[in-house]
């Protein structure tokens, strides 16, 4: 298996895996989705609530406010010492109280204080609520880890999604270079010049077979590479891409483990 | 009511992009320039803020503040 990393910035990386089969692609992008844990806001005490939002909008909000995970400081509460009440290692406070004064307040994720500060939300610039003057707001909200199996606010990627290598190719002998192609791609893969086409960025591709429909048969021909797959990872927030990539693979490997015990036990 | 946090589709987090939209509208530049420059490329997430109606400050209008004078 052979990695290469195509694109990566604060939030997305887009790589290439070669040598693995749509399986085990699907195993990685569903052990992304549903396997790999983040923190959230899971529980709120609603002390004070005057604004025009009702509560259980308000706490539905919150929960859905990325926060950045620590995975090595905190468990997942059912496999935590605790079992699962809620203590310092699977639990973490944050409080918000805000009042508006004699004008509009927006409250902001970044207005939220937490116990623990590297469990913050991932973006200060959130609008969870409005308030008029004199309103105000004051709630302790409890995060805690959780997969995405439990919950979608859960999961520390927003897509994750893979699909096949393209492979676009130009028959010079068939093609009569009218340009179809070109005009009607909707990734502008192909480039008219001189009288041949060439191509350009491949990777972006759709497989939609436009080109192929448009042109002399057999001109050009569109095809997959059968064991290279893109993925295109794009976290929330919660913990760099990098990172939950790398979790991932580590998860995957314990389930494989754990089913090949398993069945050895039999 | 006000922006949601997410996209209902995919899941991205579009809240916090919904002023530097409007802002930007505002200012008379063009929406599909600008939803690109928010990192916003897939249509699920685009109509979020496109299709958003700010309706939280006409509940605002209707409010009533509970005040102790109010109480007595």
């Amino acid at each position: 298996m052979e990695i290469t990393v195509l694109y990566r910035d604060n939030e997305t990386i887009h790589f290439l895996v070669e040598g693995i089969d749509v399986a085990f692609a699907n195993a990685l992008r569903r052990t992304m989705l549903t396997k790999l844990p983040a923190m959230a806001i899971d529980e709120v005490l609603i002390i004070e609530n005057t604004s025009v939002m009702y509560d259980e909008i308000l706490a539905q909000r919150l929960g859905l406010v990325p926060l950045v995970t620590d995975l090595e400081s905190y468990n997942l509460p059912e496999e935590c010492d605790c079992e699962g009440k809620g203590c310092s290692l699977c639990q973490c406070t944050l409080t918000l109280e805000k009042e508006a004064g004699d004008e509009d307040l927006i409250i902001y994720s970044g207005d939220l204080s937490s116990q623990d500060p590297k469990v913050v939300p991932a973006t200060n610039g959130i609008p969870l609520v409005k308030l008029a003057p004199g309103q105000s707001i004051i709630l302790e909200a409890y995060a805690k880890l959780g997969t995405g199996q439990e919950n979608a606010k859960f999961q520390p990627v927003s897509t994750v999604a893979y699909k096949y290598v393209p492979i676009v190719t130009v028959d010079t002998s068939k093609c009569d270079a009218c340009g179809a192609c070109v005009d009607v791609c909707p990734k502008k893969i192909f480039l008219l010049d001189d009288g041949t086409i060439s191509t350009q960025n491949t990777l972006d591709c759709t497989l939609c077979d436009l080109c192929v429909n448009s042109c002399e048969p057999g001109a050009i021909t569109i095809d997959s590479k059968e064991d290279t797959f893109l993925f295109k990872v794009e976290s929330t927030g919660a913990l760099p891409p990098e990172v939950i990539v790398e979790k991932t693979a580590e998860l995957l490997k314990e389930k494989v483990r754990q089913a090949l015990d398993f069945a050895s036990s039999l | 009511m006000i922006i949601p946090v997410r996209c209902f589709t995919c899941g991205k987090v579009v809240g916090d992009k919904y002023e530097k939209f409007q802002e930007a509208i505002r200012q008379g530049e063009d929406p599909a320039a600008v939803l690109d420059r928010l990192g916003l490329h897939r249509y699920c997430c685009r109509r979020m803020l496109l299709s958003h109606i700010d309706i939280i400050d006409s509940f605002m209008a209707y409010s009533k503040v509970e005040t102790p004078e109010a109480n007595q």
